[in-house]
């Protein structure tokens, strides 16, 4: 009876017979059971960037560099991708013969800017004017222009060939009406406002209506988004 | 009879006058532009006090040279404007014209308007009627 107890029924973790080598497939099992649950801890981790804010701006799923373009505002500076690096910007397309959608639009981004009046100059955004109608936007009416509705805006222009450059890989059109009989004529325009961040990057949109106290939050909150402390 | 004819007259007056206004105008306004802007917009909404429908047919101005209906549309996210023939007010309902949709293009102006100018507008209906409203140049849109 005691013999019979001392030879206890062969286990998985005692078994007399069973040799090291036996236990090779578990122990490979088990190792790579480890691999994928760090792995998968690590990825998780990793991407611990809070999920993206909920914004009436469009959030690009990635920020999508701009292309190399040269216009020259209205102080007769260049224009260009250089000039966007270190600071968050918005471009906006118009032209100053347009009495509805473009005031609209600058007023709007006016009072944005005043909404966001408590950031850091450095982390409030650079309004551009671009303008699509160089034929009769001249420096000087440009200028008084945009600066009527914010003296901190900066407007500019160039070529049809420079102004398709920068808005073609973006996907913004201009197209002209044809001139009545005194030579006036329409521009349609893309009505977006593009966010741009310190990379140089299209990073957002806005669409109209625009909302300026809605605008200014969600800028706010795609800057946090992308680790902006302010 | 000669006399009377003084009272006749107003009472005339007086009953074409009570045909009364078959439209009325509120939140009119046109956004300020910087000086040497030759184009400017002006918004309003009408309501149609009658229980047919109204067209808007014409709009003029004493300070502008030419004045145009226009409508803004976005289209694949690309804005155009449209000159619109007419506006039709529904009988017992009202239009709005407000920034981004319907408006009235202003161009040529005879002289510079600032913020607190006031500008007069000709209104002209289907039904012949017309209707003088004045219109403040400001900056934003009044409160509704």
């Amino acid at each position: 009876m005691i013999k019979e107890c001392d030879e206890l029924p062969p286990t998985l973790w005692h078994n007399p017979r069973m040799k090291f080598r036996d236990l090779l497939p578990y122990m490979g099992l088990l190792v790579l059971a480890l691999a994928v649950g760090v792995l998968a801890g690590y990825l998780t981790f990793n991407s611990r960037r809070p999920p993206p804010p909920h914004t009436d701006a469009l959030l690009l799923h990635a920020p999508k560099a701009l292309p190399d373009f040269t216009l020259t505002d209205t102080m007769a500076k260049t224009l260009d991708k250089d000039r966007l690096m270190g600071r968050w910007s918005l471009l906006y397309f118009g032209y100053t013969h347009c009495p509805d959608a473009c005031p609209t639009t600058l007023a709007a981004l006016d009072k944005m800017q005043r909404y966001l009046a408590n950031l850091p100059q450095d982390k409030r955004p650079q309004v551009y004017f671009i303008s699509v109608d160089p034929k009769r936007d001249d420096p000087k009416l440009l200028g008084d222009y945009t600066l009527y509705f914010n003296s901190d805006f900066v407007a500019a222009t160039g070529s049809l060939e420079n102004l398709r450059a920068l808005m073609g890989p973006l996907d913004l059109e201009f197209s002209y009406d044809k001139p009545d009989a005194k030579g006036d004529y329409g521009v349609n325009h893309s009505t977006a406002v593009i966010l741009v961040d310190p990379e140089a990057e299209e990073t957002a949109l806005f669409v109209p209506p625009l909302d300026p106290k809605r605008m200014a939050s969600d800028y706010a909150n795609i800057l946090k988004y992308y680790g902006e402390q302010f | 009879m000669r006399r009377l004819l003084p009272l006749l007259l107003l009472l005339a007056a007086a009953s074409a006058w009570c045909d009364g206004p078959t439209v009325r105008a509120s939140h009119v306004w046109i956004r300020d532009a910087p000086p040497g802007i030759k184009v400017l917009a002006a918004y309003f909404t009408l309501q149609n006090l009658t229980d047919k429908p109204l067209n808007l047919v014409a709009v003029s101005s004493p300070d502008f040279d030419a004045v145009m209906l226009h409508q803004s549309v976005v289209k694949g996210g690309v804005e155009s404007m449209l000159p619109v023939d007419s506006l039709i007010i529904p009988a017992d309902g009202s239009v709005e014209l407000q920034p981004g949709g319907y408006h009235v293009m202003l161009m040529q102006p005879k002289r510079n308007l600032f913020s607190g100018d006031m500008v007069t507008l000709m209104l002209t209906f289907s039904d012949k009627s017309e209707l003088a409203i004045l219109a403040p140049v400001r900056h934003d849109p009044p409160e509704h």
